[in-house]
């Protein structure tokens, strides 16, 4: 855990310094703390929109943006700038979504309502999505019942996998961003997304004509 | 190659993923468009996968609460105050004495456990050396008396009666 917010201690690579959030935070390193929260203010939102699809809760969300906000200030005082914000913010993030995930595995917690299912198994909710759907197979799905397909079928991908259609679809990042915040190589990243991409393609094949002729 | 093809291959997959995200070179988007061209199969795959994406848009944008970053602030500042004890400078010390004395202890553990495992199987030596050993310490007296009768004569002249007012070891 502790690796996630550390920086190596290097020089500092000028390359990054013209990123305004680098700069930012450079300034929060100087106990800035209107700096920081600039920062707070330009991530909030992504954070927790990545955060409440990967993890089903917007409870949940808020508490580990927050908390990756936490680890981030702490640290400040060791940041060196050798890469993006960007890419260092969410590789944090990233983490921090991937141990509180083992951390509630291994308390064996109940899920949160709407909580995880998995390509192999279907919950009572996501079965009733597909009954009316079944029941009404040419009928438009209203967009919360399409919401909550895609959802499911989000849910259904594993942890990275879901992770990486994150980063790609809302954050917009390149392979090569997303390698740096997952930890991969580029090339992994695409295998991921391309895995990605066909496990959504099964679930949700049915539901592409709907939302073809919708 | 794709269009002979009745499947694509799993390295075709994620060439059209990564053709669709923009993410090929011109070389091999290029190749990705010719294969495209003449390949209904991988039309089609491209196709299902575009659109499966798509899909994903009515996934709605969550955001954060509207006093959430002056709630981070404020816990940042209380948080600060309470710098948990694996925080604090002095802690990376106490890590590495940790370490230091973790590998101590399994050291002298291990020559314990060693010394008692040969002590125990493996046979000493010295060990016939030590069970002789008071012999071998008046070796030179006992290769002064020659014979048994010139022992028996001492003893008549009660040459092994000790001192009085002495006793104890021989």
């Amino acid at each position: 855990m502790a690796s996630s917010t550390s920086v190596p201690v290097a020089k500092e690579d000028s390359g990054y310094l013209h990123d305004p959030e680098v700069q930012l935070m450079l300034r929060a390193r100087e106990d800035d703390d209107e700096a920081f929260s600039q920062l707070v203010k330009a991530y909030q939102d992504r954070l927790v929109n990545i955060f409440s699809h990967h993890l089903q809760s917007q409870e949940q969300a808020e508490d580990l943006a927050q908390e990756v906000f936490l680890r981030i200030y702490r640290s400040r005082h060791g940041y060196v700038p050798t890469a993006r914000f960007s890419t260092w913010i969410f590789r944090i993030a990233n983490n921090l979504a991937s141990n509180s995930r083992r951390d509630r595995g291994r308390k064996r917690e109940v899920a949160f309502a709407g909580g995880e299912s998995s390509m192999m198994g279907v919950r009572p909710e996501e079965s009733l999505v597909q009954e009316k759907s079944a029941l009404m197979p040419t009928r438009q799905l209203d967009k919360i019942e399409m919401q909550a397909v895609v959802h499911e079928a989000l849910l259904g991908l594993n942890e990275r996998q879901r992770m990486a259609v994150l980063l790609h679809k809302f954050e917009d990042m390149s392979y090569q961003d997303i390698g740096d915040a997952m930890e991969m190589t580029p090339a992994a990243v695409k295998s991921l997304l391309s895995r990605a991409r066909e496990n959504l393609r099964q679930v949700l094949d049915a539901y592409i004509q709907i939302h073809k002729s919708a | 190659m794709m269009d002979k093809a009745p499947r694509l291959t799993a390295e075709h997959r994620d060439d059209l993923v990564a053709y669709l995200d923009g993410e090929l070179d011109e070389s091999r988007s290029g190749q990705i468009d010719q294969v495209l061209a003449r390949s209904e199969v991988a039309r089609h795959e491209v196709e299902a996968l575009a659109r499966t994406w798509e899909l994903l848009d009515v996934l709605p944008r969550v955001a954060a609460p509207t006093d959430f970053a002056e709630t981070t602030m404020s816990t940042l500042k209380v948080a600060e105050t309470r710098t948990p004890i694996t925080d604090q400078p002095w802690f990376e010390y106490v890590r590495r004495g940790r370490v230091v004395a973790v590998w101590a202890i399994a050291i002298l553990l291990s020559a314990a456990i060693g010394f008692q495992i040969t002590s125990r199987w493996v046979p000493n030596p010295h060990e016939e050396v030590l069970r002789d050993l008071p012999l071998l310490e008046k070796l030179h007296q006992y290769q002064d008396v020659k014979d048994v009768e010139f022992l028996q004569q001492l003893k008549k002249i009660n040459a092994f009666a000790e001192p009085v007012g002495q006793g104890g070891s021989p």
